[in-house]
């Protein structure tokens, strides 16, 4: 899965490499300035993965976690261990935050290298249009990866939550692939607009704020007290749906 | 049973917690320490006396004027980058963020948060930048010498001074493609405290409300309310500061509309000086760069005299730019306009010109397609229609612009 998401910068570096000079102003954002640097590889395929292919991933991973267990059969015996369900829980949920650690940090790093390898390496412009060294830079694409990390990690509760309600992984994994979109599109319509500082995804694009000279850290600040939020409840929700599910199969 | 139903507390406590926690946060802290009380007149001395040109903040500005919004989630807004009026526009819909650095009169930095995307202004002595990253391009002007102690008089200058306004006729859309001068339509709270105080006369009243808190501030919010019922301005509140008396916030409120037409206020402000590097500026590799013409010399002296003298020129009308090209046309040689009513309740008509500029003007304004989806077809003409300001551009290519109702325009039309 870290492999398909690698390959999203690798097909964006090789198209443009490929296709002549992309014009100021089309396609997504940054995509313009992949030739003059090959940082912006990383950059642009991690806004490209931001709306589906990370939640895809994380939805597969967190749906998975309890479901997947269940399905196999095996949920039974690891509770059998004395090792209780709220650890049993714990654990599934590290092990997809890590997940939500991995992903970005891959897209991040792959586009790194593959940018280097096909276009120059230089000073990079940021959006204030200050310049700032490659290391920096680097600094900010580690940033990006963290901002997109914390970005993830209510979705992998709400996956969580999903996976304790039944025994078919791919029920859970689609259900929560379904929310984050469902909540991409309530946090496009005006007619909700109270309701999208509620929406977990709302701050998902914020991340281009850490390129911004001076960092402007409200956006990430917002987002991590968000996450925490959703990590909070879907995490309680979690809990009590799994001590109290019977664990038949 | 009565042990399962225990293990879900926690998950209806979470979010009951969270909802304390939210409606906790949602009352207004008080004031710790009251500010002493003011009458109207201490507080506009205050405000009057204020000379603060060192700070940084976060502004916002929130427009409820019933302009079409436009899809705030496209990433690439193609036309609106373009510039000109469909730009100004674009900033006059939702909200926007933006973040002021001031270090003096001379140096100065504006950054327009887009999403994915910044727009800065930034100036050092003569030198002034624009920068686009949409398009990755800059712009570069140097000041005349002359121009070097006044504050903040460039052309698509989003400072802080009152007669700003005069440098319109630099505005945008008569320079050509310059990278995006639209920023200007980012007023500070202090530029439209100027605009609103300049207007105030005996046909408003001033009062002193409840101190407020903006950015973390104790301020006093100075209410200005027309005291005449045929305009669609409601009411004014400026929030100043109580220990500098700069302005923080400015509230409009329209009639009929419960949530304020518009609104530009810090939400966050040091006194600091910013650190110097702000104000670095250079063309980064690869963008696209421009040098601009100086600003011509004679607009500069007649800026000061523009607002606060309604009877010599046409009254500013204009506080949310909508009509910015007709403030624009007011300054320029041509026709007188003609000025019908006062007070608030005036409305400014430009007579068609025999060189046919303003019905070149007129031609543009629908030609843009934001804003001729805007225009209503009303008898006589089409009427661009905003929660406070009206414009009626007739069919014979007279402009009428009004903080009124638009029947009001229509009968200036017709006597005119």
């Amino acid at each position: 899965m870290l492999a398909a998401l690698a390959a999203i910068p690798v097909l964006i570096a090789v198209a443009v490499r490929l296709s002549s000079t992309v014009p100021p102003g089309r396609g997504p954002a940054f995509l313009d300035r992949i030739t003059q640097n090959g940082l912006f590889v990383a950059v642009t395929a991690m806004l490209v993965a931001v709306p589906l292919f990370l939640p895809l991933t994380i939805g597969v991973v967190a749906g998975d976690t309890i479901a997947g267990e269940a399905s196999l059969g095996t949920l039974r015996y690891l509770l059998v261990a004395p090792a209780g369900r709220v650890r049993l829980l714990l654990v599934k949920y590290a092990g997809a935050l890590a997940f939500c650690l991995a992903a970005p940090i891959t897209v991040a790093l792959a586009g790194a290298a593959i940018g280097a390898s096909l276009f120059p390496i230089g000073p990079v412009t940021l959006l204030s249009g200050d310049v700032v060294q490659p290391p920096e830079a680097a600094l900010r694409l580690v940033l990006i990866a963290a901002y997109l990390a914390v970005s993830l990690a209510g979705l992998s509760a709400i996956g969580l939550f999903l996976s304790t309600l039944t025994v078919v992984p791919v029920g859970a994994m689609a259900a929560t692939v379904v929310v984050s979109v469902a909540s991409q599109i309530a946090d496009q319509l005006p007619q909700l607009e109270w309701l999208h500082p509620w929406l977990f995804t709302h701050y998902w694009f914020g991340f281009a704020d850490v390129l911004r000279q001076p960092v402007l850290w409200d956006s990430f600040a917002s987002n991590a007290v968000l996450q925490a939020g959703y990590v909070a409840v879907f995490g309680a929700l979690a809990y009590a749906r799994f001590v109290t599910k019977d664990v038949l199969s | 049973m009565n042990r399962a139903w225990k293990r879900w507390v926690p998950a209806a406590a979470v979010p009951a917690v969270i909802a304390a926690g939210v409606l906790a946060g949602s009352i207004p802290a008080r004031a710790g320490d009251p500010l002493p009380g003011k009458s109207p007149a201490g507080v506009l001395t205050l405000l009057g006396q204020h000379s603060t040109r060192t700070f940084s903040g976060t502004l916002e500005q929130v427009s409820e004027l019933g302009l079409p919004d436009l899809p705030a989630g496209a990433p690439s807004s193609g036309p609106v980058s373009a510039g000109g009026p469909a730009s100004i526009i674009e900033l006059l819909t939702g909200e926007h963020t933006a973040r002021i650095f001031m270090d003096g009169p001379a140096k100065m930095r504006v950054q327009v948060m887009d999403r994915l995307a910044e727009r800065d202004v930034i100036r050092r002595d003569h030198d002034v930048w624009f920068y686009n990253s949409k398009d990755n391009s800059a712009a570069h002007l140097t000041l005349p010498a002359f121009a070097s102690d006044l504050p903040l008089q460039v052309p698509g200058d989003p400072g802080a001074l009152p007669g700003r306004n005069g440098s319109g006729q630099n505005g945008p859309g008569r320079e050509g493609p310059v990278p995006d001068q639209s920023t200007q339509a980012f007023p500070t709270p202090d530029d439209l405290a100027a605009k609103f105080l300049a207007k105030v006369d005996s046909s408003t009243a001033v009062t002193v409300g409840p101190d407020v808190q903006v950015a973390g501030r104790a301020a006093y919010s100075l209410e200005l309310a027309p005291r005449t019922e045929g305009t669609l301005l409601a009411r004014v509140v400026i929030a100043v500061d109580g220990q500098t008396g700069m302005p923080l916030k400015v509230t409009v409120s329209a009639r009929g509309q419960a949530q304020p037409a518009f609104e530009a206020g810090f939400t966050s402000l040091s006194l600091a000086a910013p650190d110097d590097a702000m104000f670095n500026f250079a063309a980064p590799p690869g963008a696209t760069l421009k040098e601009l013409p100086v600003p011509p010399v004679p607009s500069v002296p007649s800026v000061p005299d523009l607002p606060g003298k309604p009877g010599m020129t046409a009254p500013d009308q204009d506080p949310d730019r909508v009509p910015g090209d007709a403030a624009e046309l007011r300054h320029r040689d041509g026709p007188t306009p003609t000025v019908t009513g006062e007070g608030w309740e005036t409305v400014v008509g430009f007579a068609a010109a025999p060189d046919g500029q303003e019905a070149q003007l007129a031609e543009t304004v629908l030609k843009d397609p934001l804003l001729s989806q805007a225009a209503v077809v009303v008898p006589g003409g089409r009427l661009l229609s905003t929660s406070l300001v009206n414009v009626l551009l007739t069919d014979d290519g007279r402009i009428f612009v009004g903080m009124v109702p638009a029947d009001r325009l229509q009968a200036a039309a017709g006597t005119a």
